[in-house]
């Protein structure tokens, strides 16, 4: 450690020890804070923000990122559990808690003289282990099943809101899914909108099969509501638009200056007769809505002659939304004057404006063939809102899972007790000498999980494990009913998780946790360029 | 620094993190805070409530006992406390009355839930028997809805201000004879045949300077604190043309140039262009237009031609102030400078300039069948005192709003809340759980209402209380304190009553917030962010 030293004397070096040390303690701090908010009956954290701005959380990812982490070990591990938000949406809290539990059995190998490679060698052997074992236990399903997609999203959304909300937002979740699903192709969960809306109570979060946008007309005299209506769906701009060039105007009377303020108009205008026209042809005298929702903007002239023929216009909406909405209503979107015709119109059953203290919002609803709907979440305070979609956002990629792996896995800790009893009864004999140490220490890990989801509902960990071992021996599938501290049978509980959650975990909690047990020096070198 | 030995949380966070965890640094200090924000405002619940002077970082003084003024003017810093003041700005957005109710039961709450963890019950059972206290009590104060006031003629003038007095008798006490009626008349004048489309930006308030409340009035139509343009003050029975724009020559949006080659060719365009803005505002006259509204500015030829053309000119530079005025003419804002069509044009009864008060304002007065939109005037002697008249005001028409879509009321005075209290004590001693004690925490903290009233109006609490009690056991479940004696009195009798949807939400959105503090264990501070700092300290930012 010393040859670093002459290189750079201002470097900061950590030897073997400390290195192992800080490593191991900084996984340990880690899962030491994220223990508290796994399972259902976790605690909140309050994140304050610079700003004091105040957000609540369950969500180990939520508090991950928002919680601004500067240990190397720390960072890497928070990074694993990223990357574990990223590839499944949920299990972040289960990751850092595993490579915790997994640093913490190492490290008592470690000091009773193990080499840390003779470890890392048996986490390769209990990862392969598990991963096949894995394979056999979960259980296939049939992605068409609205109850087997609840059971899922429930157990996701349960562990990050309070209970009275998990059985609303279980069938939501779940429905919006259904709803954008379309045989034969993968889903893409942006066409599930996620709106808010800050009044009334959390509770009134609803599914809207069709879509909110959050702004309304720009006129007062727009129909604040119409039915029946026909939309369409533009991009072309209804403004004035400057030339690219440098122009300018010579006049020399006030006629002339007219004429010319009438012809700078005359393109825009024709562009907003021919939509106008177009609402003729379709609706008629027959009282139907027409709605233009614009991606570019559109003037207060043509807002006015728009408004005059009771359209309803909505201008620079978001281009998300655009696609939504032909998803939503049909017909496709324009991007110029000269591909308007009734074809390209969507329908709606009913449009209308929502007026919100000084926020408009417009919903698009009852809409034919709905593949794109919106999740319209409200509370009385934005920390609720943010909790809620966070957990929305998970609860939704839940049930995508399900539907793509086609498998679910046996939750409340039953998986894990199942694995380690594998680990310990199969693998470890099959392990060829000091490998089975690591093997033993990953079996342990596991259980770490049950362990930590006893204490957080108030049981003893130990006599709850127990239990549940005494019980998984019988050769029955158990998990831990948090309500009474007993085994259960998930199955019959509908606790299940997500197969891909689980296999993420297997495969990168294990290569984290060697990389850092391999770890054997530290150093810091360069300089600080906003000094000390 | 980072590369020390890490241990905990703290050690890895960034510096300047702060970080609470468990029951004694967390909970018990989020409910410390709460409880300090609540003592401030529990003062001011009640008709006998004491003002506050608040100054806010602008350094403007506020003097009142409306709680959601203050906590929203204090600025308050503190997370925890935070919860109860968004709880109170929510239930304001709701139903806009009863926020001190809010902060102070959310505040009592706490500081039972403190005693009951210092008895060793744990957060989770406290929060879950907040809970289930806070569904009966609702269940409760349903089953107290006064007979015969769930339905309500909105058009009913007296019935109104009798319902109005409660919300206004706790902000202004004594001026809510006063009061009641002229919102009363003010929000009848504009609500919708269907009342639950009620929309409170129909009701306005002017605020004016001089003279005494009393000499407040309801205007039906608007008032414009400025004078009109031109030298044409009144008209009446006149048609009104509305321009969104500016009244003045228009011009090409890409930049022009007068071409000019000689001296005959100027004098020709200056006059081609005075000719041509004569045409517009001849056109306006000639369509029957006596009043020219503009968004904009008033340019100085076209107000020649207006003064020429003997129409008086307005300009309503806000925009919400114009849109209100073309619903209470119904006319409809002219994007371009063109001669009105007849259906845009809207109608007045009468325009005209006055002086209140020592400033011109220009009154626009409309027939009751006509527009939608009625004005408060107020008068009084100091913007201070207007300000919290206002704020009064406020509340009564939020109050009216609520009453258009849930006319229901319940006993006031603290009637609701002892009875509550003593149904959810009831309920809770038939539980057997631990959240027993929980429930009849709750019912001990809804007692809070009556025993501030008391105390604010100088009364023996504790002697007030037992009464009350020991009246509600005789089944007189409307007796309320009666702030003169001290004695329970029936104050429905009486009159005041408060609304049901406010209790309602404030049962739901305090308990609702308690429990959200209760259930937070753990607390991660960033550092605070830089910018400039409110004040350098003069002393008392405090």
């Amino acid at each position: 450690m010393g040859s670093v030293k002459t290189l750079n004397p201002n470097a900061d070096v950590m030897g073997r020890h400390a290195a192992t040390f800080m490593c191991v303690n900084a996984a340990k701090g880690l899962h030491e804070v994220m223990k508290t908010n796994f399972g259902p009956k976790g605690t909140i954290k309050m994140l304050v923000g610079g700003a004091g701005d105040i957000k609540l959380t369950k969500d180990g990812n939520v508090l991950l990122r928002e919680m601004q982490i500067q240990n190397p070990t720390a960072v890497m591990i928070a990074r694993t559990a990223v990357a574990q938000d990223d590839v499944t949406g949920d299990g972040t809290t289960s990751i850092v808690l595993l490579i915790g539990e997994m640093m913490k059995q190492a490290e008592r190998y470690l000091q009773e003289g193990s080499h840390p490679r003779v470890i890392v060698e048996g986490f390769d052997i209990a990862k392969k282990a598990l991963l096949e074992f894995l394979d056999d236990f979960k259980t296939p399903v049939d992605a068409s099943d609205r109850e087997m997609l609840r059971c899922v999203s429930r157990t996701s959304l349960s562990t990050k809101l309070a209970p009275h909300l998990v059985e609303q937002l279980t069938d939501i979740v779940t429905d919006a899914v259904l709803t954008i699903k379309q045989p034969e192709q993968p889903l893409d969960l942006y066409m599930v909108e996620i709106m808010h809306m800050r009044h009334k109570l959390d509770q009134d979060t609803r599914l809207v099969k069709g879509l909110v946008l959050d702004h309304g007309s720009r006129h007062p005299d727009m129909p604040k509501r119409v039915e029946d209506a026909f939309i369409l769906t533009a991009n072309i701009s209804l403004e004035y638009e400057k030339a690219e060039v440098n122009a300018g105007f010579f006049y020399s009377s006030a006629e002339q200056r007219e004429a010319l303020v009438a012809a700078e108009r005359a393109y825009t205008d024709e562009r907003c007769r021919r939509v106008i026209e177009l609402k003729k042809q379709v609706c008629g005298d027959s009282g139907r809505g027409f709605v233009l929702i614009n991606q570019k903007g559109i003037d207060p002239l043509c807002l006015d002659m728009l408004a005059k023929e009771g359209i309803l216009a909505l201008r620079r909406a978001k281009k998300r939304n655009m696609e939504r909405l032909t998803l939503a209503c049909g017909g496709f979107a324009i991007n110029s004057v000269e591909e308007l015709s009734p074809d390209c119109l969507g329908h709606a059953g009913a449009v209308y404006e929502h007026v919100l203290g000084e926020e408009k919002y417009t919903f698009v609803e009852d809409v034919k063939h709905p593949h794109s709907c919106t999740i319209l979440i409200k509370g009385p305070n934005d920390h609720t809102i943010a909790q809620i979609k966070d957990a929305v956002r998970d609860g939704l990629r839940a049930v995508k899972n399900v539907i793509d792996d086609k498998a679910v896995v046996l939750g409340a800790g039953a998986f894990e007790i199942a694995a380690a009893a594998h680990l310990r009864s199969t693998v470890k004999k099959q392990a060829q000498g000091r490998a089975k140490l690591g093997v033993e220490a990953f079996a342990e890990a596991l259980l770490g999980f049950v362990k930590v989801l006893a204490e957080n509902s108030g049981y003893d960990a130990q006599d709850v494990l127990i239990k549940l071992q005494e019980e998984q021996e019988r050769g029955s599938n158990v998990g831990l009913d948090i309500a009474t501290g007993e085994a259960l049978d998930p199955q019959v509980a509908g606790i299940y998780d997500n197969l891909i959650v689980k296999r993420q975990i297997i495969l990168s909690a294990p290569v984290i946790a060697s990389q850092l047990l391999l770890v054997d020096e530290v150093m810091r070198a360069g300089i600080n360029m906003r000094g000390k | 620094m980072a590369m020390g030995m890490p241990y905990g949380l703290q050690a890895m966070l960034k510096e300047g993190h702060k970080h609470f965890s468990g029951v004694e640094e967390a909970v018990m200090k989020n409910i410390e805070a709460c409880k300090a924000l609540a003592q401030m405002t529990k003062t001011s619940l009640g008709p006998n409530g004491m003002n506050k002077m608040v100054i806010n970082h602008l350094e403007k003084l506020f003097v009142t006992s409306d709680a959601s003024t203050i906590v929203t003017e204090m600025d308050v810093y503190h997370p925890a406390a935070k919860l109860l003041v968004m709880a109170a700005k929510a239930q304001a957005g709701e139903v806009g009355d009863a926020t001190n109710l809010v902060l102070t039961l959310a505040g009592e709450l706490l500081g039972n839930a403190e005693v009951l963890l210092r008895d060793g019950l744990h957060t989770s059972e406290i929060a879950e028997g907040y809970q289930r206290a806070s569904d009966k009590a609702l269940s409760v104060l349903e089953s107290l809805v006064l007979p015969g006031t769930d339905t309500l003629d909105v058009k009913d003038k007296a019935a109104v201000a009798l319902r109005l007095r409660g919300a206004i008798s706790s902000k202004q006490l004594g001026y809510e004879d006063l009061l009641a009626p002229l919102i009363a008349e003010a929000c009848i004048d504009v609500v919708p045949s269907n009342p639950h489309n009620f929309n409170v930006d129909n009701v306005r308030i002017v605020k004016i300077m001089g003279g005494a409340l009393p000499d407040s009035q309801v205007v039906k139509g608007m008032v414009l604190k400025r004078d009109a343009e031109g030298s044409v003050k009144c008209v009446e029975n006149a048609k009104v043309v509305v321009y969104a724009q500016g009244v003045d020559t228009s011009g090409p949006e890409t930049k022009g140039t007068v071409l000019i080659k000689s001296a005959e060719e100027l004098e020709g365009y200056s006059r081609s262009e005075e000719e041509k803005l004569e045409q517009y505002v001849k056109a306006i006259a000639d369509s029957g237009a006596k009043v020219i509204v503009s968004g904009g500015a008033i340019g100085e030829m076209a107000m020649h031609f207006i003064e020429k053309y003997g129409l008086l000119a307005l300009r309503i530079p806000s925009k919400f102030d114009m849109r209100r005025f073309c619903r209470a003419t119904g006319a409809v804002a002219i994007v371009k400078l063109q001669a009105p069509q007849p259906d845009e044009l809207g109608f007045a009864k009468q325009i005209e300039v006055r002086e209140v008060g020592g400033a011109n304002c220009v009154v626009l007065q409309q027939d009751a069948s006509l527009g939608s939109v009625a004005t408060l005037v107020l008068r009084g002697s100091t913007e201070g005192f207007l300000d919290d008249v206002e704020r009064a005001v406020d509340d009564g028409i939020n109050a009216y709003k609520a009453l258009c879509r849930d006319a229901r009321c319940v006993p006031a005075g603290g009637a609701s809340e002892i009875e509550m209290a003593r149904q959810v004590a009831d309920f809770g001693k038939k539980q057997t759980g631990l959240d027993q004690y929980a429930i009849a925490r709750f019912a001990e903290a809804l007692e809070v209402v009556p025993r501030t009233i008391a105390e604010n109006s100088g009364l023996q609490a504790s002697e007030v209380l037992a009464r009350l009690y020991a009246a509600h056991a005789q089944g007189q479940v409307n007796a309320g304190v009666c702030i003169e004696s001290g004695a329970p009195k029936d104050l429905a009798a009486e009159g005041i009553m408060d609304v049901y949807a406010a209790k309602w939400w404030a049962v739901r959105l305090a308990t609702d917030a308690v429990v959200t503090v209760l259930k937070v264990d753990q607390i991660i501070m960033a550092k605070q962010a830089g910018g400039p700092k409110p004040r350098a300290g003069d002393g008392d930012d405090d």
